[in-house]
């Protein structure tokens, strides 16, 4: 520990202790001299041998490369600017992708102790679902000895502010929403569970600071102001702070507390019923605890409580955890996504590395002659391989802090245009900069070694690592432009092609009459009316009833094994009239009768799989203890799993107890947008205490498209970015490769050889690592865009006219690449060129 | 100085005698080689090429100091000193060095 001191010291006050250091040699000469011993060695050489032992002879060289480096880059501007050109567009990309997932899923909320917070759903080996009952959740909250607090959430349809047009998105929280995240309130005050768990207290309300100022242009005298929602007075007791951060990123206009449900919604026995599984779920773990000793409590009181209500539970029900505080819970297709993502990231780095290590050698052998006149003075390699590698790092450092500028800036833009939660800053954090740091280390390492350890091996044959280069930026570039293809391929799929119903024309009216309170015979009257006087309405076609809405809020699926290979099931329950309302055709047979029982239609898919080359009318499937027949075989329609191809649907004839939870689906004529005042009139007509959400299907799936048509935008300028960076690399060390040989060159041209047979000699090297850099890159997206099958909306991952349309574009930049400076080459004066020698 | 200091070897013992000539007090560089080569009948001869940089490595290990002081010829130079840490060294080496030295000379004579 002292040495290290006394070694920093040293450092501190170097020129001093060298001074005393020399003075002392000095005086030593001197008296020698005195005593007639003139044995005077190389003066310098010993005072740098002495100043070695303290150790710090490492730091002197690498600052002497580092001034040296600097100089090299300053004096050819034009390869500087270039290559922090392109490290900066490949660090960039890697940057902006990996704060992206650092925000989303590394970044934990600015919220109270965000590391004890847990996210709480329901989960047996057969099912899993990601709401669980109120009753449950109180009962888990009040025994429940390793969270120190749990907390609910609600959402709700949009409800009717006072007497807008546009309804306003709500959420109802427990009362200690905000008091377990230490939420400051912007202005008033935030809901408090001593004052508002009660559920006979005044109605109270919270206002987003968004919506506060839409609404009400930031009056602060709003607090305190009574407001009407759907039709009840509430008062406004405070605004949430502007950067609100929320668990899981819910950005309501309207907080309200959960007591006060059935205040707000009519008839409503959420707080109540063992049977309506809506409310999500967070805990706090108890100081010590750790998710998993929680989770094996939670599951002894899911043991208990099953005793106590057999029917609210499943089998062997659990409680899984994961964590709460970050803005998204993962799930493992996430993950899978995410991997995807950061693969094709790095691939831009592998293409701007290996279009600058091309560079970077060809620049290194233009620099033969110095480092030859340093090897012959008496460098050694390893000194040479040192201060290249130094070079290298300091080119990369340049280029990462460019590249971190232009990511984050990227970011800054995505974050200000889309409806991110204000807390999210594109403000690197250090989880960013150490990957950056670790990025800009690998890319020096990628484009610095190979021309390093040439350049210090002054080897004669270059050409290995040129081809590797080659072939490494070709098949990057490859598998970039192959996703990129398959991506714009599934854009235009999804907006052009038929998604097995007719989305264009049709409403969903969902009346909620289950969360109002209404039994089966209630529901079926009210239905029976509202049906009857919207087929009234001129403009509608048709109206129907099903459970779960195209494009709703909530999905169902099952796991269903089919010839030993998995397959995905919608499941659905429906009204006769249906198929037709929605316009999806029926294949065979026919659809339900009124009040059949025991019957099932079946989509195309799941016909073929289940009996293919058979008729499937008249066999049946095993539903647990039930045995069910097909009556008819419908086209796929996928209105809950737009994207998935893969996916099959039954359908169950919906039932008198099925009711209350039925939604209605109408087919318009004309704008479908122009008749929600109508229905909202015939509603209001027949119950004037229910508020019905109407969606548009053409905007949902326009919505949904979006995100598609994004990705594939981000994802085609990525990969014309990488074809480009490949076509300006293999350009330069095409046109390097002509200029070395130039005298050879000149020399077949004089003997009277053919331009194209010179060329084919000259790019003949090439050849061999293109086409292996195709093969790879095909090979590579072939195995590993399996990934993406979910997502490109029925287009197949090895769509043969993507891969073509690739590979076609990609073999065409590269040849007319090295054809351009090739050609150039051709039109040499031969007599000049000769004369150079 | 590459090689592993060895107590046996006159390169490898410089440490040893520097110690042990500033046990009786402080002296400059020169002084020190001169020192070295009166006490040995001058067999030992410390070049300056040598004896610096094991002054150095000394002073980062803590065994010496440098003070300033005035030499004989009245020029200012810095006078080296042992430290405690020095003398703790040296009585360690120097039991070291007997055992070693004498293990080595019995084998020579018997083997």
């Amino acid at each position: 520990m002292g040495e290290l001191l006394r070694r920093i010291r040293y450092l501190i006050q170097r020129r001093r202790f060298d001074a005393e250091l020399a003075n002392d040699m000095e005086f030593h000469r001197e008296m020698a001299a005195r005593a007639g011993r003139n044995n005077f060695g190389n003066t310098l050489r010993m005072q740098e041998q002495a100043q070695e032992a303290w150790g710090w002879t490492w730091l002197d060289r690498f600052v002497q490369d580092l001034r040296y480096g600097f100089r090299v880059l300053v004096r050819s501007p034009g390869f500087t600017l270039m290559s922090v050109l392109v490290l900066a567009i490949g660090i960039g990309v890697n940057v902006a992708a990996f704060s992206f997932f650092d925000m989303v899923a590394l970044k934990p909320l600015p919220v109270r102790d965000p590391d004890s917070l847990v996210r709480l759903e329901r989960r047996s080996p057969e099912a899993y679902s990601s709401e669980m009952q109120y009753p449950s959740f109180a009962f888990y909250r009040d025994h429940a000895r390793t969270l120190s607090a749990a907390m609910a959430v609600l959402g709700v349809p949009p409800m009717q502010f006072e007497s807008d047009v546009q309804p306003a998105s709500a959420t109802f929280v427990t009362p200690n929403y905000f008091t377990e995240l230490g939420t400051p309130a912007a202005y008033g005050r935030l809901f408090d569970p001593h004052t508002d768990s009660d559920a006979s207290a005044a109605p109270a309300v919270v206002l987003s600071y968004g919506f506060w100022q839409r609404r009400f242009a930031g009056d602060p005298t709003v607090v305190g102001r009574v407001i009407h929602l759907n039709k009840k007075p509430a008062t406004i007791i405070g605004i949430t702070p502007y950067a609100l951060a929320s668990l899981a990123g819910q950005h309501p206009d309207i907080w309200m507390p959960m007591p006060q449900q059935p205040y707000f919604i009519d008839g409503s026995n959420v707080l109540t019923a063992w049977n309506d599984s809506s409310v999500r779920m967070w805990g706090r773990l108890a100081p010590g605890v750790t998710p998993k000793v929680a989770e094996q409590e939670l599951h002894t009181l899911a043991d208990e409580l099953r005793r106590q209500h057999p029917e609210a539970l499943w089998d062997r029900e659990g409680i899984q955890s994961a964590p709460g505080g970050h803005m998204q819970v993962m799930q493992p297709e996430m993950y899978q996504v995410g991997a995807m993502a950061g693969v094709l990231t790095l691939l831009i780095l592998a293409v701007a590395g290996a279009n600058l290590g091309a560079l970077m050698l060809a620049r290194a052998v233009s620099r033969e002659h110095e480092f030859g006149i340093r090897i012959s003075i008496g460098a050694g390699r390893a000194r040479i391989f040192r201060q290249l590698c130094t070079e290298s790092l300091l080119l990369a450092s340049l280029g990462s802090v460019a590249g971190l500028g232009l990511g984050c800036a990227a970011l800054r833009t995505v974050l200000s245009k889309s409806d991110a939660p204000k807390w999210l800053s594109a403000v690197p954090d250090w989880r960013v900069l150490l990957f950056t740091t670790g990025a800009t280390l690998v890319s020096a390492l990628f484009f610095g070694l190979a021309p390093a350890l040439q350049i210090a091996r002054q080897r004669r044959r270059k050409t290995l690592a040129r081809q590797i280069l080659v072939g490494a930026q070709v098949a990057a570039s490859c598998v970039l432009l192959i996703v990129t293809a398959l991506l714009i391929r599934a854009t235009q799929h999804a907006l052009y092609t038929d998604p097995g119903f007719g989305y264009d024309q049709l409403l969903s009216i969902d009346p909620q009459l289950g969360t109002h309170g209404y039994k089966p015979a209630a529901a079926r009257a009210y239905l029976d009316q509202i049906q009857a006087r919207l087929s009234a309405l001129p403009g509608v076609r048709s109206v129907s009833l099903v459970r779960l809405p195209p494009l709703g809020h909530t999905v169902s699926r099952e796991r269903r094994e089919i010839d030993g290979r998995e397959v995905m099931m919608y499941p659905n329950w429906v009204a006769p009239d249906f198929f037709s309302t929605m316009g999806i055709p029926l294949l065979m047979g026919r659809s339900f009768l009124p009040n059949e029982k025991s019957v099932i239609v079946i989509s195309e898919s799941l016909a073929r799989r289940q009996w293919p080359g058979q008729s499937p009318i008249g066999k049946s499937m095993q539903d647990g203890n039930a045995k069910e027949t097909v009556v008819g075989v419908a086209g796929d329609a996928h209105i809950n799993a737009i994207s998935d191809d893969d996916a099959v649907e039954q359908y169950w004839p919906a039932q008198p107890d099925d009711m209350p939870g039925m939604v209605l689906v109408a087919r318009v004529a004309g704008e479908p947008g122009a008749l929600s005042p109508a229905i909202k009139n015939i509603s209001e007509s027949i119950d004037p205490k229910l508020f019905p959400e109407i969606r548009q299907l053409k905007l949902l799936y326009r919505d949904s498209v979006t995100g598609v048509e994004l990705t594939a935008t981000a994802v085609s300028f990525i990969g014309v970015v990488a074809a480009l960076l490949s076509a300006i690399g293999i350009i330069g060390l095409v046109a390097f490769t002509v200029t070395q040989r130039t005298k050879e060159i000149a020399i077949r041209l004089a003997l009277g050889a053919k331009p194209a047979d010179v060329l084919s000699a000259v790019l003949k090297q090439f050849s061999l690592p293109v086409l292996l850099g195709l093969a790879t890159g095909t090979a590579f997206a072939a195995a590993s865009s399996k990934v993406l099958r979910k997502a490109l909306f029925g287009v197949s991952n090895l769509d043969p006219a993507s891969y073509a349309f690739a590979i076609a574009m990609l073999a065409a930049i590269i040849l007319i690449s090295m054809l351009i400076p090739a050609r150039r080459a051709l039109k040499l004066d031969l007599a000049k060129t000769l004369h150079y020698d | 100085m590459k090689h592993i200091p060895n107590p046996v070897t006159p390169s490898g013992a410089l440490p040893l005698l520097i110690l042990r000539v500033l046990q009786s007090g402080s002296l400059h560089g020169y002084a020190i080689g001169q020192r070295i080569h009166l006490l040995s009948s001058q067999v030992l001869a410390v070049e300056e090429g040598l004896l610096y940089p094991t002054l150095q490595k000394m002073l980062v290990k803590g065994w010496v100091v440098a003070e300033w002081g005035i030499s004989e010829t009245n020029r200012k130079v810095r006078f080296y000193r042992l430290t405690a840490a020095g003398r703790k060294h040296l009585s360690a080496e120097l039991e070291g060095y007997d055992r070693v030295t004498r293990a080595i000379q019995e084998v020579l004579r018997t083997a």
